[in-house]
């Protein structure tokens, strides 16, 4: 008497069907272990972020929409649990619209919030990036979270000759990335009137092209036209293209060695991709248990078995005897 | 009573729940003749059944996979509430105390209280929707109205973070109403506007505001945070005193809102009490008939399949358990018994 003898796969095989089928009862979830990230994203409104490089030809998209685009992007690819914060940068400070909040229960209003930022909202025109980015790590410092900074990197004015204002902070201490918007091609600049109305470009006299606050560098002396006390600078006119625009990749570089961030350019509005390996890379992760519902690759191994059982065994029966049938024909 | 599944592209593996009708589910034994009997009615029913239960097994768990479930829905339901767009100063006076400094050790700044106290309030209020707009040099649109409790937190959560420099009240509230008209949903609605200071509006701001109010009814409160030495709203100028909006920006406001057509409430608030004062009796006044959609969770009817999956199954299994061993299991009596299967046919 062999009832349990292996030599029958079909009762094992409707065993294990059962048992893996009272199983869904017995452990429905497993915990598991997931990386989430706890982000404060703050995009710059300046006038260098109207510039629409992105898209083509045919539809240009600017650099505020297509940042728009990726924290979108952004919102819907975060692992579950993950929160996020939104920030907008003008001047030389973040202004908070929303503290960090979990992605994927607010994923309606957090798209919207996004959808509505506007740069219209900017309060000055001034873009010190350097201390936009100190003041958004201390931001995040207070609200426990990773920056993530989105700018074309411009200064404007531009930077002092004596370089970036320092950073208080702790470095590293903070984690993040800057996000470097724009192309590497210089484009000219859109300007609007006071109603927002756009009325053409920013042209080379428009714009500051050297920072002339406080002391002049020391070797102003050897330029053309300088006199100590009328002329301390120099008397020629700055000469510069601050008036054009491309992503400044190797100012924000500098910032984030300065604070200690890490850079990823964005390549094209859609690529979220490189923007979460950034993020993986250099942002701050929080561990997670979250219950995954394990029923289904449960229900899935006891289907498997009965297709074992109900299809695999009688074909190879079927086949079996039908070679056996085959022998017996040319042995009689 | 709408069934649905999570994942329809699973439902292709219910064709698999038609293989135990068409084949076999058991070993064929070697007993040689046995096929020349007649099957009796009994051994038929049994074979169907348990053909049956093996089917109704595979399709059970396929559902079970798919994610069966009794779908969702919503029903509209009437009760209390409103519509509130919450119009936030943000400007750097907010950030000092009720007496006009930076606050220092038990001293609250004022936006920290209005934070505190807002929160509050909408966490009490159970079918409102809330959206937030903050102003300052420039009106800043924060959050359109949303249902969500927890972004509405979230974004009341920021509103006690340095502000900037000036006042612009117009355009914030010219913005708010702008959210007003953004939400299509029919409701009551109101404007509460937090701020401690007020500025002159423009003429050609008046006249959009005074047109946007005409269009989009909403009942308009204004929570002003008096300071120490503020002259505030209800100040009435002496004989000999200057009656300009530049000169009273507070009492002119008030004039203004009082013209507006609109319903409006103005309360003053010197300390955070009175703040918590004023926020009841709009909790009060804001307690209007408002539709409502209430969400009905989806009933999940997986564990279900697999209960009936497992009973099937079970079955399956004791019917193995009483089906007759091989009696011989070598080779050659296999071998023999579908030799002479070979023959009958």
């Amino acid at each position: 008497m062999r009832w349990l003898g292996v030599s029958d796969a079909r009762r094992w095989l409707i065993a294990l069907a059962f048992f893996c089928s009272i199983a869904t009862f017995v452990v429905p979830q497993l915990e598991l272990s997931a990386k989430v990230y706890d982000l404060l994203a703050v995009i710059d409104l300046t006038g260098s972020m109207n510039v629409a490089d992105y898209g083509d030809s045919n539809k240009p998209v600017s650099r505020l929409e297509a940042s728009k685009a990726a924290l979108r992007r952004l919102v819907t690819d975060l692992p579950c649990g993950s929160r996020l914060g939104l920030a907008i940068f003008t001047e030389r400070r973040t202004f908070l619209l929303a503290a960090p909040m979990e992605v994927c229960a607010n994923f309606a209003p957090l798209k919207r919030m996004i959808a509505d930022i506007d740069w219209r909202m900017a309060w000055a025109g001034d873009s010190y990036i350097t201390k936009g980015v100190h003041h958004a790590i201390a931001e995040a410092e207070r609200l426990h979270a990773n920056v993530l900074f989105l700018t074309d990197g411009q200064e404007a004015p531009p930077l002092h000759h004596s370089g970036m204002p320092p950073f208080e902070g702790e470095v590293g201490k903070v984690k993040g990335v800057l996000v470097g918007v724009g192309q590497y091609a210089k484009s000219p600049i859109p300007k609007f009137d006071r109603d927002g109305r756009r009325v053409g470009f920013y042209a080379v006299d428009d714009v500051p092209h050297e920072n002339r606050h406080g002391l002049p560098p020391k070797d102003s002396m050897t330029r053309q036209g300088f006199h100590p006390r009328n002329a301390p600078w120099g008397g020629a006119a700055p000469a510069g293209d601050e008036h054009l625009s491309a992503v400044r990749e190797k100012h924000l570089k500098a910032v984030g060695a300065q604070t200690g961030l890490g850079y990823v350019h964005l390549n094209s509005a859609a690529s979220v991709r490189e923007l979460l390996s950034a993020i993986g890379e250099s942002a701050k992760a929080r561990t997670v248990q979250t219950a995954t519902d394990i029923r289904g690759w449960l229900a899935g191994a006891a289907i498997l078995s009965l297709l074992g059982a109900f299809l695999l065994l009688p074909l190879f029966d079927g086949f079996a005897r039908w070679r056996l049938k085959q022998r017996s024909i040319h042995q009689t | 009573m709408i069934f649905d599944v999570d994942h329809p592209e699973w439902l292709v593996l219910l064709v698999f729940a038609a293989l135990p009708m068409i084949t076999r589910g058991y070993r064929l034994q070697p007993y040689p003749a046995l096929g020349q009997e007649l099957a009796d009615p009994l051994s038929r029913l049994l074979e169907l059944g348990l053909r049956f239960a093996a089917s109704f097994a595979i399709a059970a768990l396929v559902l079970g996979l798919a994610g069966l479930h009794l779908e969702g829905g919503s029903i509209e339901r009437t009760g209390e509430g409103a519509h509130i767009v919450i119009l936030v100063d943000r400007s750097a006076s907010m950030d000092n105390s009720f007496a006009g400094r930076p606050p220092s050790g038990e001293e609250e700044s004022k936006s920290a209280t209005a934070r505190r106290l807002l929160s509050a309030f909408v966490e009490t209020r159970q079918h409102d929707h809330f959206g937030i707009a903050a102003f300052s040099t420039s009106p800043i649109h924060v959050l359109p109205l949303t249902a969500e409790k927890d972004a509405v937190l979230a974004a009341i959560e920021a509103i006690d973070r340095p502000g900037l420099a000036f006042t612009d009240v117009g355009r914030g509230l010219a913005m708010a109403v702008g959210m007003h008209n953004a939400d299509t949903t029919p409701a009551p609605r109101a404007i509460l506007l937090v701020s401690d200071g007020a500025a002159v509006i423009d003429r050609k701001v008046q006249d959009q505001l005074r047109k946007a109010l005409a269009r989009q009814p909403v009942n308009l409160y204004w929570l002003f945070l008096r300071t120490q030495g503020s002259k505030g709203i209800f100040y009435q100028p002496k004989p000999d005193e200057v009656d300009s909006p530049e000169r009273l920006p507070e009492r002119h406001l008030h004039k203004l809102f009082q013209t507006l057509g609109v319903p409006y409430r103005a309360f003053q608030a010197e300390n955070p009490q009175a703040i918590a004062d004023a926020i009841r009796e709009i909790d009060k006044l804001e307690r209007r008939l408002i539709r409502y959609t209430e969400e009905i969770q989806q009933t999940d009817l997986s564990a279900l399949a697999y209960l009936l999956a497992s009973v099937a199954l079970l079955a399956l299994v004791a019917a193995k358990m009483l089906e007759a061993p091989a009696l011989v299991a070598d080779r050659s009596s296999v071998r023999a018994l579908h030799w002479s299967e070979g023959r009958q046919s």
